[in-house]
């Protein structure tokens, strides 16, 4: 009897796994699958195949330029990020210091803080300093929500490392510029590649900021969408989704690659 | 290595975060007279409007944070007790669509319950069930369940990293010692993971506080503090209510912040 049961139990948690799955992939699927579709209009099933909104992402100018801010900013955020936050990892990682702990958590904060917040007190912040709707505020701004990314992912492998190659560096005679460039640099490079990969994704996807900083030459791909989508309702939108999705998978693979996913833990 | 290295972010975070938050506080607190006024405190606090829709923001990000330990918790138990050579495959079907844009998310949504949507389709010329398509966009329980897609693989992921150092003997011991698997789990592994829904319901539930990109495509006529601190900036351009506003989102997000480093403290000690 108690075998049989058994079995119920675990059918039934099997049946709502894939219950599950199908509700996270079914709106997923449905947007590449539009994607290709024939018909002038969002119809799903899609009664034939097309690439041609492919073609009107690019047909339609708008995009263009915000896929232009987009990269621009992601790539900039990101190098500003690791650039600042390394430094920053190579010593609260090893520190033993309360006050160490206390930044480190700091650092992390504005993953916590609702986005719309920062968006709109940056924008009355940065006007006051005098750099308003600008790449560089959409710069600054996409910074402050990339560096926690960055920060967690090099410090955790910073942390997990034996400090025993720098000593030994350091006692053969390199200087610490040395030891950093040769030693300590290709051994945190897998947590580097993999937090500026997360922080591009990060700052490539935000809406809740960007939407602030808005303007015909500052305008992101997410706010474009946006405002394409409270204007249109057309396959466009979901071709240049599926397009982001490949984007982000190939991310996801060579992350896993380089780093692990299983070590990319969500909770802080 | 010297604490000099720490500085440059922390002092970028200073300048670029904490000051434009503070500032925000400020304005939120200067009328328009160039005073220092309460009022749109005291009408936050007080007028039925405003506390019907912080009444409604918390609610729905406790809603969903329920729904999401309900769906959650049964599928990190899987990934961790039952999954085997699965693993990386659901490990991968969690996060790929963490990483898939909101837009696109929500386009989703709004392709399946179109007036030509599948669902009506499935319903209307598989099924027959109805005569014409009905109209499903713009309803709450769609909004609901686009936000729960959105934030349930931050709760599977939380409970099940919870789950994964629960020691399985104890669970074994008590089905030895003659209890039923429910009753093992109930009273064994249930309240082992508690530390994991914990953490899992405060992420969700601070995510949940300030999402409206959804809520604006979807509608539902839900009416929610961020997705009023957007209107307000686009429309009626009440900017010193919209400071107000993100104050008080502000200080619920810091309470979360607080619990969190709590727990986390708890399970380090």
């Amino acid at each position: 009897m108690r075998a049989r049961k058994r079995d119920w139990i675990d059918i039934g948690l099997v049946a709502f796994t894939v219950l599950f799955f199908t509700f996270m992939l079914a709106p997923i699927i449905v947007v590449v699958v539009v994607s290709f579709t024939s018909a002038g209009y969002v119809a799903f099933p899609i009664p034939g195949w097309s690439l041609k909104w492919f073609a009107n992402i690019f047909a339609y100018q708008p995009f263009v330029g915000a896929l232009k801010v987009s990269i621009g900013v992601a790539i900039a955020a990101t190098l500003l990020s690791c650039l600042i936050g390394v430094p920053a990892c190579l010593y609260l990682a090893r520190s033993r210091r309360a006050w160490a702990s206390a930044v480190m958590t700091f650092l992390l904060s504005p993953l916590s803080m609702p986005m719309i917040v920062i968006g709109f007190a940056s924008l009355f912040f940065l006007s006051w300093l005098g750099i308003g709707i600008t790449f560089t505020a959409l710069l600054i701004t996409h910074t402050v929500v990339c560096l926690p990314y960055v920060i967690r992912t090099v410090a955790g492998v910073y942390a997990g490392l034996p400090s025993a190659y720098e000593e030994a560096a350091a006692i053969l005679g390199a200087d610490p510029a040395r030891v950093f460039w040769h030693v300590t640099l290709p051994l945190i490079r897998p947590g580097i590649m993999a937090g500026a990969l997360f922080s591009f994704l990060t700052s490539f996807d935000n809406l809740p900021i960007s939407y602030f900083f808005a303007s015909a030459s500052t305008g992101t791909l997410p706010v474009v969408m946006l405002s394409y989508l409270e204007n249109q309702f057309d396959p466009t939108i979901a071709a240049l989704s599926s397009l982001q999705l490949l984007m982000a998978v190939v991310a996801l693979l060579i992350v896993d690659r380089v780093y692990g996913i299983d070590k990319m833990t969500v909770a802080a | 290595m010297s604490w000099l290295l720490a500085l440059p972010a922390a002092l970028f975070l200073f300048v670029f975060f904490v000051l434009p938050l503070l500032d925000n506080g400020m304005r939120s607190l200067v009328g328009g007279d160039g005073q220092l006024t309460l009022t749109r405190y005291s009408a936050l606090l007080t007028d039925s409007f405003y506390l019907r829709v912080t009444a409604e923001t918390i609610l729905l990000s406790a809603g969903v944070t329920a729904i999401c330990i309900v769906i959650g918790y049964p599928v990190a138990y899987v990934l961790v007790r039952k999954s085997g050579r699965w693993a990386g495959l659901i490990i991968f079907l969690l996060i790929a669509p963490l990483l898939t844009s909101i837009i696109m998310r929500t386009f989703g949504w709004q392709v399946l319950f179109a007036r030509r949507g599948l669902v009506n389709n499935l319903l209307l010329d598989q099924l027959g069930l109805i005569e014409a398509p009905l109209r499903l966009t713009n309803s709450p329980g769609i909004a609901i369940a686009a936000l729960v897609h959105v934030l349930v693989p931050y709760m599977v992921l939380s409970i099940a990293t919870v789950l994964q150092s629960v020691d399985r003997r104890l669970e074994e011991s008590a089905k030895i010692l003659g209890a039923g698997r429910l009753r093992a789990f109930r009273e064994i592994t249930l309240p082992l993971s508690l530390d994991g829904i914990g953490t899992g319901a405060i992420l969700v539930f601070m995510i949940a506080n300030g999402s409206f990109v959804t809520l604006v495509l979807l509608g539902g006529g839900l009416q929610t503090l961020p997705l009023l601190i957007y209107q307000q900036f686009n429309t009626t351009r009440d900017f010193g209510m919209a400071s107000a506003m993100s104050t008080l989102l502000l200080v619920v997000a810091l309470s979360c912040l607080f619990l969190q480093l709590r727990l986390v403290r708890r399970r380090g000690a």
